[in-house]
């Protein structure tokens, strides 16, 4: 019970948050340097561990697809069921996830050291918004390099499957490629981008939110790192569902 | 680049170390009890809450490509398949490298940080015996277990969306499921989960007995630990996908 109420005045601490947040970054101008700063680093430091998880997913994709439609009968199938699966659930879950795990658990400890060590109560006694000082560059950052990395990540991913069916399951290279650009619409790299939209919205928030209301002391900090990353993930895992069904259910 | 290689070798050590340690009496068995218990109500919660989501959305892309081929009782094999093999233990080991593991981490950080684990050493405790060991072990056992939690859940996702949602006979999936899911792909889940349970312990322990700096150390710590484990696992996940399934067909 007491577990239920302290959920409901989370979730109400988080309304706050957000309410007070946008209204911070609607009466300020906008922090364009900043942004341009978080942007670089969040895409920089992403793009790697993104190159290797999505190389390695796609060439999971190719063997186990080919497993399971060889019982079919229907190996040559491989091509259509790694498109689909890739570009539509796939690349865009598995982006939001790894960047939730880089770059939000970097938003967390970030804010939550500056938390600690009151140096958000120095922004205040300053006269300067820490939400906007602090969010909006992050938020406009993630949102401007998430969808650019949903598509490197759909292109090597689509890469690497192709490489393993040719060269490890010794299926027709052109074969898969046609049956690739066969299955997929132009509107599903679309809503991969739509995807990644709300999902940068989700992880920015949940993860500042975190580091925002930090717990004292270095186990604090520990403690807010965790929970963003872990509640960013659930989230994004059941709105991902529900933006399936919208839109291609 | 020998910076690197040198921490690689200290790491590859400290496995060693640990790995020895937790199959030598004697064994911190209440420690390792009161982890494991903490650990599987921690993330079970997390782990199902993505599992049943990522189930309804595989039974919602799968009914798109089987009502192509008027195939629709081939779908609950699918999606029994692919929880088993694949889905329920990379999503289950990601959620307990993130809530599990980076809690580990933010523990032994703060321990070290406070020069908790120095005074074990002094007063002769081997601290990895008494702090690293059990949690290495904790982790171990408790990644195959939410993996079972979380591929019964994935199968409920599939049923909620294919049966309650979009009205396909119950009767059909349940009679299908086990159409194509044989007792190795269960086991072959268990060895995967295992393994990256072993990946999730290390270098969470790893990264937590290895924090300084303060409270940014801790924060750094957690941070690595989520994203060191989730590659690694990622990418040691398509070679055992290849050595278990691939061989079996």
């Amino acid at each position: 019970m007491s577990g239920v109420i302290s959920l409901l005045s989370q979730l109400g601490a988080f309304g706050n948050f957000v309410a007070s947040f946008v209204r911070a970054s609607l009466t300020h101008p906008p922090p364009v340097e900043r942004t341009f700063e978080e942007a670089y680093r969040i895409g920089v430091q992403s793009l790697p561990i993104l190159l290797i998880v999505s190389v390695f997913v796609g060439t999971n994709l190719a063997v186990q697809g080919h497993n399971a439609f060889e019982q079919l009968g229907g190996q040559s199938m491989v091509g259509t069921f790694v498109a689909l699966a890739g570009i539509r659930e796939m690349a865009p879950i598995m982006v939001a996830s790894m960047v939730a795990a880089k770059a939000g658990t970097e938003m967390a400890s970030q804010i939550a050291v500056m938390r600690i060590q009151e140096q958000i109560d120095a922004l205040e006694v300053m006269a300067i918004n820490p939400l906007w000082f602090l969010v909006t560059p992050r938020l406009l950052g993630i949102l401007l390099v998430l969808p650019g990395l949903t598509m490197i990540s759909v292109a090597s991913l689509l890469f690497a499957a192709w490489v393993v069916a040719m060269a490890q399951l010794g299926l027709n290279g052109t074969e898969f490629l046609v049956q690739c650009a066969e299955i997929t619409r132009g509107v599903d790299l679309l809503f991969g981008a739509v995807k990644a939209f709300v999902f940068a919205i989700i992880i920015c928030l949940v993860s500042c939110f975190f580091g925002y209301t930090s717990p004292k002391g270095p186990a604090g900090v520990g403690k807010a790192t965790n929970s963003a990353v872990v509640v960013s993930a659930v989230v994004c895992a059941i709105l991902n569902y529900l933006m399936s069904e919208m839109l291609y259910g | 680049m020998l910076q690197r290689l040198s921490t690689l070798g200290r790491f590859g050590a400290f496995s060693g170390q640990v790995l020895w340690r937790s199959v030598t009496p004697y064994w911190e068995l209440d420690s390792t009890a009161t982890h494991l218990w903490a650990l599987w109500w921690r993330c079970l919660l997390p782990v199902l809450a993505t599992t049943t989501p990522l189930g309804m959305v595989m039974a919602l892309q799968g009914l798109q490509i089987f009502d192509l081929y008027g195939a629709q009782r081939l779908l609950s094999p699918l999606v029994s398949v692919a929880t088993f093999r694949e889905l329920s233990p990379v999503l289950a080991s990601v959620l307990v490298a993130a809530q599990g593991g980076s809690s580990f981490a933010a523990e032994l950080g703060a321990m070290k940080i406070s020069e908790e684990l120095d005074a074990t050493e002094v007063m002769a405790i081997d601290p990895l015996r008494v702090h690293v060991v059990p949690r290495f072990l904790a982790v171990l056992i408790a990644c195959p277990m939410l993996n079972l939690a979380g591929s019964l859940g994935g199968i409920f996702g599939g049923f909620v969306s294919a049966v309650v949602l979009k009205g396909e006979t119950a009767g059909i999936y349940w009679a299908n499921l086990w159409l194509m899911t044989r007792t190795s792909d269960l086991f072959g889940g268990f060895v995967k989960t295992f393994v990256f349970g072993a990946i999730i312990g290390l270098v969470a322990c790893w990264f937590g007995t290895q924090a300084k700096g303060g409270a940014p150390g801790v924060g750094r710590a957690v941070n690595d630990t989520v994203v060191y484990a989730c590659t690694t696992f990622i990418v040691v996940n398509y070679f055992l996908t290849s050595a278990l399934f691939g061989a079996i067909g």
